[in-house]
Formats: structure tokens, sequence, C-alpha cells
């Protein structure tokens, strides 16, 4: 009998379902996690290219990677070819490489999926394609679940947003870059659901008449909404489905910069702009890591040794030195997720040299994020429009997603469709498990 | 953003939400409670500072890096110690010598081939010495130090031994004899010295299970005056063993008659203190560090061998424990006993010293899967060659 299963590939977490025709079961593909069901979108890569996935990648690189030695070395990395109306020489071009570098920790896989300027990236000695990134991770979550199911998985649905990409070219591409590494992994059937859909799907096994039902799928990565006709699995009908490029990890970028920058000299420090770049690389997690070079160095110790800030250059010494962005970012999502439930929580970071400290308020971070509420409600109301409903005949919304769960969000809308038909569902399992359905099928 | 906005923000939230306010207090209060916390801190080391307790130590700790520092310089005989110069001596600390050493003082230094199982043979009738022989095998430009019953210690050079070929016969005559041990004390033990850069402590365990820690900070005034102490409670009891070690270690010692006590370095006492009770014709024949992938192996004298995971080791936390029991009370009343015991990885070997006057080398692996050591006679001495002994500077 051929296996098939639904797997949720999200930005921030992802999933894996099966479905027998009566219920839905998810697998506990993460142990280790909270929530075992859920395993974290985290790929880390070690120098010798052993690769772990979810906690196991988190806990490997903590235990690999914070407060641990450097060595850079200068190494050729080309050559520019210089040429002028009456000269031509050529320029051997170095990096600076850290040699002890024990490995390295990718995150967003999803996002590079969809960002047409990132093609891949080196680790050590090997170019690794956006495909093969996403082939990594799909292949050793596919042996975990075939480990926990103790059969071969060959078939798969994956869940994709709505857009990948504003762009269809773009859009296409993500999508076959997907596929082809679902099929590289050993999966020999590979279709696709939008994820908004497959939550649909996942309501609909709570619902005894046919409704009309919003899917609000607010994660880390992008939003989706899709406006369905649900109840009567013969007359299913999507009406309309749209979405934007907003979500959890922009609104970890926004209290970076407008909350967290002030600790690391930014306010302080003008007049170098050597400096003032390092600062507006923090909120950036794909260019942090690399701004630990020893030129860096050499500029912040110059620094704080003229007393420039010292002990907020001292802290963002620590911050690129000591490994702790992965900590940092982390701290700051904790901080985001625990202002859904509470109106003040405390984002900080403790380490060597830093002692970072910020009273944060479910007021200040609405303040800060206002901005993307605005585009969320425009996206809202277009694909209401081009469903040709009125708001007032939509039955029931459904909220999945980690940042559905933002009291903003959740407010706008009780405020477009009367607080009784807002339903939450389960915030990272309602997407796979609609896979798993449309798997099933 | 200057901190009265964030105030503002934060009256904000209260205003919108009061269930907000509570909260914020609260949060407020424990970072407060923190921040005294650390003012007091500060405000200790500020003193310290002040009143120059903190240069003292400062200087203290200096003059401690500097002596280490000059050991170091010694250990690779350079005054300029750079990460290069290790690789030029790596060929002459790559000849491993077996020190073989008996309570007069007499050291025979024999070079050690890898490839060999005999080493060579003593002619003298050791059976009837005072203490068997003792066996250590070191790298040619290791430093040792000698320490003797009545707690004087001397610091010595191999290279400044005579070397011997192996495979030869030798009689203690033609034995080195660079400390002549003084009236009435004999030679208790050599340790290698290179590792003292790299130690918090010496550790010395007594025969009759004294055990007592000494700050390697020490070290300079210890060498200096030529004495270390004698580490033993009762009048009658002498030094032992010697050895060095770093915190959060484990240290564990086995006598004769089988009983085996594991102690955690931190645990020790400054002062020398009794740690096992013992019978009164029972005496300690062995102590060494364990690590969690080694082994503990133990020799009787007949030959036998029994290996015991180091994991098991309980560690004694009570002042005056009886230890673990290895050898059974029928096997007592047989006359089993061990001479000596080592914690050991696969690929280590042991040197075996047999009544004869025969030295072996022996394959700590080997041993532990015959479960036995075939010599000519009753083993008096063993001794430890670590795999990576004699592979580079740090054996």
């Amino acid at each position: 009998m051929t296996l098939k299963v639904g797997i949720d590939f999200g930005t921030s977490n992802s999933g894996v379902a099966v479905y027998d025709g009566q219920r839905v079961k998810l697998l506990p593909v993460d142990p280790k996690n909270v929530l075992p069901e859920v395993i974290k979108t985290i790929l880390y890569v070690t120098r010798d290219y052993r690769s772990s996935i979810g906690q196991d990648a988190v806990e490997a690189y903590y235990r690999d990677n914070v407060n641990r030695q450097r060595r850079y070395v200068k190494q050729w990395a080309g050559e520019i070819d210089v040429r002028g109306a009456d000269m031509h020489y050529v320029r051997d071009i170095y990096v600076y490489v850290d040699e002890l570098k024990p490995g390295r920790l990718l995150q967003y896989l999803k996002t590079a999926l969809r960002k047409p300027e990132y093609q891949g990236t080196q680790i050590f000695e090997r170019y690794y394609t956006v495909g093969d990134l996403a082939q990594t991770y799909l292949s050793l979550l596919k042996r975990r679940a075939e480990d926990i199911l103790g059969d071969s998985i060959h078939a798969v649905t994956l869940g994709r947003p709505v857009k990948f990409s504003e762009t269809p070219e773009q859009d296409h591409k993500a999508e076959d870059t997907l596929r082809q590494a679902a099929h590289e992994v050993g999966f020999k059937e590979v279709d696709f659901e939008l994820e908004p859909i497959a939550a649909a799907l996942n309501y609909e096994q709570s619902i005894t008449k046919p409704q009309n039902v919003l899917i609000f799928d607010f994660g880390g990565g992008t939003l989706d909404i899709a406006i369905m006709r649900l109840g009567d699995p013969h007359q299913r009908k999507v009406f309309a489905s749209g979405g934007v490029d907003i979500a959890g990890s922009d609104f970890d970028r926004a209290i970076i910069e407008k909350r967290m920058l002030s600790h690391f000299g930014y306010g302080r420090v003008k007049y170098h702009p050597e400096i003032l770049e390092m600062i507006h690389a923090i909120p950036d997690w794909m260019a942090l890591p690399e701004l630990g070079t020893p030129i860096n160095r050499n500029i912040l110790e110059k620094a704080i040794h003229s007393g420039i800030a010292p002990v907020r250059l001292k802290a963002l010494q620590g911050l690129i030195y000591n490994d702790l962005a992965f900590t940092f970012y982390n701290r700051v999502e904790a901080g985001k997720i625990a202002l859904s439930s509470d109106g003040a929580t405390i984002i900080s970071l403790d380490d060597k040299d830093i002692a970072l400290w910020e009273l944060y308020t479910r007021h200040q971070f609405e303040t800060d994020i206002q901005h993307y509420l605005i585009d969320v409600e425009k996206v809202l109301l277009d694909t209401i429009a081009v469903s040709g409903l009125e708001p007032k005949e939509i039955d029931a919304v459904v909220k999945t997603g980690g940042s559905s769960n933002i009291p903003l969000f959740t407010e706008m809308l009780t405020r477009i469709f009367g607080a009784e038909k807002v339903k939450a569902s389960n915030t990272f399992s309602s997407v796979v498990a609609g896979l798993a359905i449309k798997a099933g099928m | 953003m200057p901190f009265s906005n964030k105030i503002d923000e934060w009256i904000k939230e209260a205003e919108t939400r009061p269930e907000s306010a509570l909260m914020i207090v609260k949060l407020i209060a424990k970072r407060l409670h923190d921040l005294t916390e650390r003012n007091e801190e500060l405000l200790a080391e500020n003193i310290a500072l002040q009143n120059g307790t903190r240069v003292e130590e400062y200087q203290k700790r200096i003059v401690h890096l500097e002596y280490q520092l000059d050991l170091l310089k010694r250990r690779f005989g350079t005054d300029d110690v750079t990460l290069v110069e290790p690789t030029v001596h790596s060929a002459e600390s790559s000849i491993l010598k077996m020190l073989t050493y008996n309570a007069n003082g007499r050291i025979l230094r024999i070079e050690v081939d890898p490839n060999t199982q005999s080493l060579g043979h003593i002619k003298n009738d050791m059976i009837n010495d005072r203490e068997p022989p003792r066996l250590l095998g070191v790298p040619s430009n290791e430093e040792v130090l000698l320490l003797f019953t009545s707690g004087r210690v001397s610091a010595l050079a191999v290279s400044d031994i005579p070397s011997l070929e192996a495979g030869d016969a030798w009689s203690w005559e033609q034995a080195a004899l660079p400390d002549e041990p003084r009236a009435g004390e004999f030679l208790a033990c050599i340790m290698p010295l290179s590792h003292l850069p790299l130690s918090d402590f010496f550790l010395q365990v007594s025969r009759r299970g004294c055990v007592k820690k000494t700050m390697t900070s020490m070290a300079q005034p210890i060498l200096a005056n030529h004495y270390l102490g004698k580490g033993a409670v009762q009048k009658s009891d002498q030094a032992f063993d010697l050895t060095l070690c770093k915190p959060k270690e484990h240290f564990a010692f086995v006598t004769q008659e089988g009983h085996l006590l594991g102690l955690d370095v931190d645990g020790l006492s400054y002062s020398a203190e009794e740690r096992i009770r013992l019978t009164a014709t029972d005496f300690v024949v062995a102590s060494f560090l364990t690590r969690s992938d080694e082994s503990l192996l133990f020799v009787t004298q007949t030959g036998k061998v029994i290996v015991r995971e180091s994991n098991n080791l309980e560690l004694s936390k009570s002042p005056l424990a009886k230890g673990q029991a290895l050898i059974s009370p029928a096997r007592l009343e047989q006359g089993v006993r061990f001479i000596g015991a080592a914690s050991v990885q696969d690929m280590d070997r042991i040197a075996v010293l047999d009544a004869t006057g025969s030295l072996t080398v022996h394959l700590a692996e080997a041993m532990t899967g015959a479960g036995s050591i075939e010599a000519g006679g009753v083993i008096l001495s063993i001794g430890l060659i670590p795999a990576e002994a004699g592979k580079g500077p740090n054996p």
C-alpha cells in the first residue's frame, strides 16, 4: 500500500500528519520539543556535513557555538578584472574565514524559496542551492516520520502559501524547487495544496452543516486567506484566496528595529559609519552572523577604548562574537508571543558582556506594528471583495498560525465579522492536519 | 528613545488595560531587586579595589602565571614559548622512557620500544627489598618531582638520568642516584611535572589512606624550600603517592586488601585527612585520577586482572569510609592481594615487574580481554604507559 502523508513545510515550524479516513494522526517528529508534533524549520549543518533539524539542530548549535573560539584566516575568494582605457590588471580578492566555525545554522528556509535574489549559500566547501537546503530538511523529516510509522512513505501533499511571491514566475519557481526537493528525497508522488485551504479541510471535520468560512492563516512567513464554502464534500467551493508577505518574522524585526537597537549603541554612536552599519544589520538574521570579522572587531575595540558608548558597543561585540544572535532573536520572538496573552513582558539577554533588559508592553507592540495592521486589513477586505460575499455572509472566521493569536489582529477580525464568528483552531497543526486529509482523499 | 517616553508608554498600557498595571509593577520591582543586588556586588568590588585587596590578589596571580610560564619554558627548553616550538621537540619527546625506581632512590631509565614486549631484566633479588620497585612511563623531555617519605621534594629532568638500552640486564648498582634519601627517609614516588601549569592542586595520598590537597599556586615556594609535607596524620604513616589534578576531577585509591575508594577532588581538605578505615595490615597500593571514558584495572600478585567501569566508581562523601570491596573474604583468606591498579583506556600499555626481575609491557586491552597477565613469578609492580605518552610534548 502506498503511504501518503501531509507535510506542512512552514517558515518557522513544520509538521507531518497522516489520515486514515477516520481521523488525523499528527506525528511526534520532534520528541524534544514542547509540542512533539511541531518541529522547528531549522537546519544545522556541521563542518563534516552532518545535518540535524528541529530541537536537535538548536541543541547542536548551542553546544558547538556559543562563546566558542574563533580563528580567522585570509582565504583567496577570486579575482577582479580591472580594465581601463589604457590599462588592464587583475586583482585578487581575499575574504576572512573563521576556520574554527563548527557548523552553520539555517532558518527561514521557506522564505529563501521565495526570494529571487537568494540562490543558495556556501556551507564550508560545498555550495547548497535553495533546493539542496529544502531537500536536506525534508529528507531528515521524512526519515523521522518513517521511523514513527515503521513504513516507507511514497507520496506527500505539501502545503504552500497562496503566494510564494508576487511575481508568477518566482511563484512557479519556488513551487518547482520544493517539488523537485521532495522528489529527490524519495517521494514518488508530490502534490500541493494551499495552506489556508488545508486549514479549511481540517475545520470542515468539525461542522455539521454547510458554511461560508474565511480562513485567516497568519504564520511566521506569510498571511494567507481563503474564503470557501465548506460542509458538503461534494459542494466545496473556493470563492477567493489571497495573501501578503507579512507575518511573524516582520513583527520580530519591527521590535528589534524600534526597541532593541538602542541597547547596542543606536542613538549614541553618530559619526562612525562602520559601526552604524553593524548596528543596522542587527535585525537581519542573515547578515548578523557575517559581521564577526577581525576588521569589525578592531573597529569596535578602538571605539570602546575611545569611550564611545563603551557599554553598548561591548554588548554589540558580545552579540556578534559570542554567537548570541540566535538566542537574541529567540528572546525577541518569545517576548512577542508572551504579549498575545499578557499586557507586559520582559525581553532580556544576559551574557558576559550583555545585560539587556527591556520592559515591553502590548501597547508598545501594537504601536510598533500598527502600519502592518493597515496592510493586513486591506488584503483581507480585498479578498472578501473578490469572493463576492459581504462580511455578514461569512459564517465563520477560522484563525490559524502563530501570528493569528496577536490580539491586534483578533480585534480587527472581531470588528469586521463580530466576536461570535471568530474561531480559533489549533495554532500549529490545523494546516498539517488538513494536508493529511487532502493526502488521504 | 528617552527613558521618560518609555515610562509614558508603560502608563499608557496601564491606562488601556488596568490589569497590566500589576504586572508592570511586578516586573519593575523584580528588576529593582536584581539591580540592588548587582549594585552591592559592584560596591564590594569597589571597596576591594580601593583598599588594595584586589591589587594584591592580581599580583599573586601574576607571580603564579610567571612561574607557570617559567615551567613551560623549561619544559620546552626555550626562552621563547611559541606555538611552533613544541613541534621542534616532538621528535625527542616521542622517545618514551620507563623509570623504574626503588625506595633507596635508585632510578633506572630504560628506553621503551613500542613494539617490544620485554624491556629487560633487573638482576637483584627484589622480593626481600623493603618496598617493591615502582614503575613510571614518561617522555624523555619530561621533568619529574621526587617525593620522599619525609615530605621532602626535589625536581629533576628525565634527560639528566643516564639512559639504558632495553633488553639488557641491570642491577641497582648501575642505576642513577640523583638525590640520595637522607637518614630515615625513602623515595616514596616520582610524579611527572609537565602538567603543573595546567593543574590546580597537588594531591597526596599516604600509605594509610590520608589525603591532602595543596594548591599549585604554592608550587614556587614548595620547590624552592624542597618541602611539600608527608600528608599523613599518624607518625608511623608515610607519604605514598602524588598526583596533579584540577577541580571537579575524581580521584581514587586502592588498598592491598582490595578496597577501592573514590573521592571528589572538590570535596578534599587542604589538610591531611584520613579518608578510609583500614585494618591493621592493609595499606594503599595505587592511586589515580579517573575519567568517565576509562576502565579501572586492578592486578593481583598472581597476575589476575579485574576490570570495573569508572562510571561505577562510588564517590565517598563520609570522612571515614570503608570503600568498595573488590576481593571477596574467601579470596582474601586464600592470600589474594592487589599489587597495583590504574585507570586505563584500551590502547594504553601496562609495564609489569615480577619477582624474577623481568620487566615486560602489555596492552591494556589484551590484559582486560585475557583477564590475567603471564609473568615469570609473583608480580611486584605495575606502571601505566598512556597511549598518548610519547606522541607529543603533552603526554
